[in-house]
């Protein structure tokens, strides 16, 4: 077991490495100056001066020195937001990225996996249709139309939350329910799947035979095997939960995140892409990691095949 | 297992609610506004959007202030008038003894040089360091002084660590008397490195030349650093500012400028409080860093920065920054030694930050928010029309001091594989006479521009009647470019349009227009902004859009853009009858004689050369609650809250 853990974290240590290099390297490579705004030019000796400061002006230097800072977990200044560095503005918005993402997902395990289980054990009747209708309308719409949708309902004609921002927490439902619906319906097809998988199996017939209740077959004996696609999902998941909410975000003028994901990369701000490319990939490979190590602890076999 | 999902799930939320529980709840603010992207940055000496702008004249004050309803200059930090020598390039300003920074501390006369000195010094400065060395004599000498100090500095830095260096590099360090010294006897060599750094195109050779050299780098870097170190405060004490003691500051201007007391209300002119000198940045011995530039630590903007013993941010303006969360808000409060701090009615102001305008204005049709000061929605034509209809009364349009137009380009002879017709002004002059500007501005927009004619927007600034410009005339169009030899179109290749998607709708209906009209095939390039900032700036275009906000209330602000040479002139465009009139118009006293001259210059660009296609000045949608008084549309988008009182 923990020959397989130390392995698993090299190879995440080498897909972040990877990363980190395309990143650089779509970076270094991409044209525009991140020192200009609002339009006007700079003078081009000041310019080189710049680059020459934040060791802009030679590639291999600039590759190792700041990843040598992004060890020691210093990514160096923003140069859009001359005001601040990017730890800090990464201290500012992954916070709130990791609670609104953390949320979603809590919404999106409690109510999507209720919502396929009861799909699959009224297989066919109307329930079934209502949540396969859900599932669908929750992966195809957008979710800037939900996020809208839920703001004009909730937050303009209801009046029972704020219409944006963040800070209280009457800010955190709407933008949480509205980044968990995709997540609702991908959770309740698969549990669905799982679900009708072994509702068939000959466990499950053994144990009604013996007279177990019915609810308690499905929730405790049935539900612990057909979770289990559903939480290899969730390391993903959550990952993209938490970093991937741009829209969200616009919506509901959230700062986290996902703005920077985006804005960085408009405004060719070099060091803020890095930083937050090296965060979401350290993200996504830790809970992927987390993931596969629950997976093995509840399913043996699992560890065996790895 | 279940168990230890629920578990999972309670932590989650205990810690949510705990988090937000122990948060505390602050007093709602006398007036809230919307500030669309955030803050770029509260340095003054680096400012250049209108949304940091709007802030700073908040915080700091100048030497003048502007009047919120005419613009005109008026009493700041110091007296006013302040007093103006016989020849009008003297001016002696007076600092009021009650001007206080926001720890107390009176605002002294050395506080503005300072202040001043980071919008020249490279490092510091960016974008406004042209209205020190335009204006202010010997700042032009001062200035390219540094400039040069600091490309030689970065050459010799990177040489030692055996990087290659750049022409322009080699260029200015072979000129270099240390340079030279070191080479010593070798003067051949000498001779020949500056004979290849004359040349154009041999930046190869010259770095292996470089490369070959076997001189000590570092020993080289480290004399010339301090030489020039040394020699910094001799050369600013050149410049023509003077503090002779507490209270006066003497400018000195190298021409007439019947602007300056305008100029005085910029950010880029604001004091500078002097514990900023903590966080200053610099090499072992030497005020400066290896490359030769003024550096600060940049966080010297935020109201609490606890290193070297700094106080946080003081600011000498109305009100001070009370805090500042990263894209989320900004606070201001009164600061306590305002000289009118008992009398102001908005006592504490928020700024939010919302990136969606529709969001915005959702917060303000809610009465979460009092004001909004932009608002770039996508469906602006039916704010545009709620206003004339006279349905909202507060929504606003606002005639601002901004020009959208199209570059044309003057200088390339090819566009990636194809000719650039637009060399020839003839061929300018006929695209620009074809574009039915008016259906522009009211079918295809219709949000309320004004339609242009000239660059500089009319009625707007004192003194100043723009050239009427060309009327539509697709005869003479057609005329012209059979003059040119493309008579109907023939011999001219695809036309390429360079745009960012919002100019979309635009730049359609205005490829339509030449396509029927002059029998052209235009082709559209939408890019992202930053490419399309780069290859505008560089040539790479046949048309692209461009616009351009005044910084000043004089004519000037726009026509320098076109001077030869000048950072913002993107289409390339040099004339010398231009120039010589711009630049003579700056010696004249008389206003009329210099307004004359300039309507002169600006016609040549509107209705001769054509550099240029304006198509409409701006108007901004702003909405003010009704019961917010005080607060008036204008032309800059200029707000200063002290005169601001909210209604309960």
């Amino acid at each position: 077991m923990i020959a397989r853990i130390i392995r698993r974290l090299l190879a995440g240590v080498v897909t972040i490495a990877c990363i980190y290099t395309v990143t650089f390297v779509m970076v270094v490579s991409l044209p525009g100056n991140p020192f200009e705004q609002g339009g006007r030019h700079l003078s081009v000796e000041v310019e080189q001066a710049l680059r020459a400061r934040y060791h802009m002006d030679n590639n291999w230097l600039y590759f190792w020195e700041f990843l040598q800072g992004a060890l020691r977990l210093d990514f160096g200044p923003a140069f859009t937001y001359n005001d601040w560095t990017c730890n800090q503005i990464l201290a500012s918005a992954l916070p709130v990225s990791l609670l609104l993402g953390l949320l979603a997902m809590l919404i999106a395990v409690m109510v999507g996996v209720p919502l396929g289980v009861l799909g699959a054990v009224k297989r066919g009747g109307w329930l079934d249709a209502a949540t396969s209708g859900f599932v669908l309308l929750g992966v195809s719409l957008p979710t800037f139309v939900t996020g809208s949708a839920l703001l004009t309902v909730f937050a303009v004609y209801l009046k029972i939350f704020p219409i944006g921002g963040w800070g209280t927490l009457a800010h955190l439902p709407l933008p949480a329910i509205a980044l968990s619906i995709p997540f609702i319906a991908y959770i309740a097809r698969l549990t669905r799947v799982g679900m009708l998988d072994v509702l068939g199996s000959d466990f499950v017939r053994t144990a009604l035979a013996k007279g177990v209740h019915p609810r308690t077959v499905v929730w405790k004996h049935a539900l612990k095997v057909a979770f289990l696609p559903v939480l290899s999902f969730l390391g993903p998941a959550t990952a993209q939960a938490m970093t991937g909410s741009f829209v969200v975000e616009k919506v509901f003028g959230v700062p986290g995140l996902g703005q920077h994901f985006v804005n960085a990369a408009l405004n060719r701000d070099s060091g803020l892409v890095m930083s937050t490319v090296l965060v979401f990939s350290t993200l996504l490979v830790a809970f992927n990691l987390v993931v596969d190590l629950l997976y093995a602890w509840i399913d043996p076999r699992v560890s065996e095949s790895v | 297992m279940m168990r230890l999902v629920w578990l999972v799930c309670a932590t989650v939320l205990v810690g949510t609610l705990s988090v937000y529980s122990i948060q505390s709840h602050e007093p709602k603010a006398d007036l809230t506004y919307v500030n669309p992207s955030g803050i770029h940055t509260l340095d003054p000496a680096r400012m250049s959007w209108l949304q940091d702008f709007r802030i700073a004249l908040n915080i700091w004050e100048g030497l003048t202030s502007l009047d919120p309803e005419t613009l005109q200059p008026m009493e700041g930090a110091a007296r006013f008038p302040p007093a103006v020598s016989e020849n009008g390039l003297t001016f002696t300003f007076t600092i009021r003894p009650d001007a206080r920074w926001s720890n107390g501390d009176r605002v002294m006369a050395k506080d503005f040089i300072r202040g001043w000195r980071r919008g020249m010094e490279p490092g510091c400065a960016t974008d406004y360091t042209f209205l020190f060395t335009d204006h202010i004599a010997g700042a032009k000498e001062y200035v390219t002084w540094r400039r040069e100090a600091v490309v030689v500095l970065t050459a010799l830095s990177r040489l030692k660590e055996g990087w290659e260096i750049t022409a322009r590099q080699a260029r200015g360090l072979v000129l270099h008397e240390a340079f030279q010294r070191a080479l010593g006897s070798n003067t051949d060599l000498a001779h020949d490195l500056e004979h290849d750094a004359g040349g154009q195109d041999n930046e190869g050779v010259l770095a292996a030349k470089f490369g070959r050299l076997n001189l000590d780098w570092s020993a080289l870097h480290e004399e010339i650093l301090d030489e020039h170190a040394t020699r910094m405060e001799e050369r600013f004490a050149r410049i023509g500012i003077d503090a002779p003691d507490d209270d006066t500051l003497i400018v000195r201007l190298n021409h007439h400028c019947t602007y300056f007391l305008d100029l005085m209300a910029l950010p880029v002119f604001y004091p500078c409080h002097r514990s900023i000198e903590l966080l200053r940045e610099r090499e072992p011995g030497a005020p400066i860093t290896a490359q030769g530039l003024v550096v600060y630590d940049p966080q010297w903007t935020k109201p609490k920065y606890p290193r070297n013993g700094y106080p946080g941010l003081i600011t000498n303006g109305a009100y001070r920054m009370s805090d500042w969360i990263f894209k989320r808000r900004v606070r201001l409060t009164v600061n306590p030694f305002f000289r009118e701090a008992h009398a102001l009615s908005c006592r504490v102001i928020d700024m939010l930050v919302f990136e969606n305008s529709n969001v915005a204005l959702m917060a303000y049709e809610a009465g979460d928010v009092d004001f909004l000061p932009s608002m770039a929605v996508s469906y602006d034509h039916e704010i545009a029309r709620l206003v004339r209809t006279g349905r909202r009364d507060d929504f606003h349009l606002c005639p601002v001091l901004a020009t959208h137009f199209w570059n044309f380009n003057c200088v390339s002879a090819t566009v990636g594989r194809h000719r650039n017709p637009f060399v020839d002004a003839r061929v300018r002059k006929a695209f620009s006479l074809v574009v039915d500007k008016e259906r522009i501005v009211h079918n295809v927009l219709n949000r309320g521009d004004r339609v242009a004619h000239s660059f500089v927007p009319p009625d707007t600034l004192p003194g100043y009647t723009p050239p009427e410009g060309l009327a539509r005339d697709v005869e003479r169009a057609r005329r012209l470019l059979e003059e040119a030899g493309f008579g109907g179109g023939e011999g001219l290749g695809p036309i390429e349009m360079l745009y960012t998607a919002n100019d979309e709708r635009l730049a359609q209906a205005m490829a339509k227009m030449w396509e029927r009209e002059l029998g052209v095939h235009i082709e559209l390039r939408a890019k992202e902004s930053k490419t399309f900032a780069d290859d505008k700036a560089n040539q790479r275009y046949m048309i692209a859009r461009g616009n351009w906000y005044a910084d000043y209330n004089d004519p000037t602000t726009f026509l320098n853009c076109l001077t030869t040479g000048n950072g913002n002139n993107d289409s390339g465009y040099s004339n010398d009858r231009y120039d010589q009139l711009i630049a003579e118009a700056d010696t004249l006293r008389d206003p009329i004689q210099r307004a004359a001259m300039l309507r002169q210059a600006e016609a040549i660009i509107v209705e001769e050369d054509c550099p240029i296609l304006p198509i409409f000045h701006y108007t901004e949608p702003i909405a003010i609650k009704a019961y917010v008084k005080g607060l008036v549309p204008n032309a800059r988008l200029w707000f200063p809250f002290r005169y601001v009182s909210v209604e309960p």
